[in-house]
């Protein structure tokens, strides 16, 4: 089966409904419509939350390069840097940061390490272009996805009218 | 069965038009062009706000004393900066945030444009059959 870049599947688009109901009852076939498309939106589900977990982390990334970036401007000048840092939500407190080369960066799992301010940059950068990369992925997915969807409901519209059709047809038939 | 903002094809619609494969390729640009839409409608809302922000910052900084520092937020601490290095940074954000309006402005024209072509192409061969109007 035809599948994206991630591997979901492609929806199978009914050329022709006559051809197509040759095989299968109409309530069958619209099962399987619906389950089909219920798959898709689960799929579409997973993904939205997954858009919306990298739409919070690239902000905080960015943050954080912002201040390396400050950091670096400020290397090789003997001035200390006057800050009000984040003790909590609504409290700061007044801290002087000493003309420094590195940064301690939190790295997860309770690690921190430090590194050089180029070394800060570089990881952050890095880590920022990864997560951008998995926010166009994650669209394009789900825009895949929601092409998915649509085939489905037309196929549905399609076979349920093709059936309201031949059914009107049936009864013209009997009464005739 | 229809999706959540469009009916994309009424059920007890009779009229017999065949739908071929590129008419449903157009029925999904058009959907995905609406999402893509409204997405990009929201980030221009909030970028606008933004800006509107960075806007009325710039006026008030004229009147700051320019002996005293100014607390400049950076991530999540603020720095104390001197007045005209505060300016600098305010300048350059406004500048960037102008582009990205920018941007956004014409990339919603472009989907809006690229939406109007498709209707014309599906309200003529679908009719009544389709309905492409915003909830």
């Amino acid at each position: 089966m035809e599948a994206n870049p991630r591997g979901i599947p492609k929806a199978p688009f009914v050329d022709n409904v006559d051809q197509y109901m040759k095989t299968d009852t109409v309530e069958a076939t619209l099962r399987k419509f619906t389950e089909a498309a219920s798959k898709y939106r689960f799929m579409e589900n997973s993904k939205l939350q997954q858009r919306a977990s990298l739409e919070q982390k690239i902000p905080e990334i960015e943050k954080s390069l912002a201040m390396v970036e400050f950091l670096t401007e400020k290397r090789g000048s003997d001035q200390s840097v006057e800050t009000l840092f984040e003790v909590n939500d609504t409290l700061y407190a007044h801290a002087t940061i000493p003309p420094t080369d590195t940064v301690n960066l939190w790295l997860g799992a309770n690690v921190m390490l430090e590194y050089t301010l180029d070394e800060a940059q570089e990881l952050l950068s890095s880590k920022l272009s990864i997560a951008k990369t998995s926010l166009k992925e994650a669209i394009e997915d789900l825009e895949f996805l929601r092409d998915q969807i649509t085939i489905m409901e037309v196929n549905t519209a399609r076979v349920y009218n093709w059936d309201v059709k031949r059914r009107r047809m049936e009864k013209d038939a009997v009464s005739a | 069965m229809s999706t959540d903002k469009f009916p994309l094809l009424q059920r007890e619609e009779e009229r017999d038009v065949e739908v071929t494969w590129e008419d449903q390729q157009r029925i999904n640009t058009f959907s995905k062009l609406n999402t893509r839409l409204e997405s990009l409608e929201d980030e221009y809302k909030k970028q606008k706000t933004e800006k509107e922000y960075l806007d009325d910052l710039a006026m008030e900084i004229e009147l700051l004393d320019d002996e005293q520092p100014v607390p400049y937020k950076i991530g999540d601490a603020f720095v104390m900066l001197p007045l005209e290095k505060a300016q600098n940074r305010v300048e350059k954000e406004k500048d960037a945030i102008d582009a990205v309006v920018e941007d956004l402005d014409s990339q919603i024209a472009g989907i809006s444009a690229e939406m109007e072509e498709l209707k014309k192409a599906l309200y003529s061969r679908f009719g009544k059959a389709i309905n492409l109007e915003r909830a």
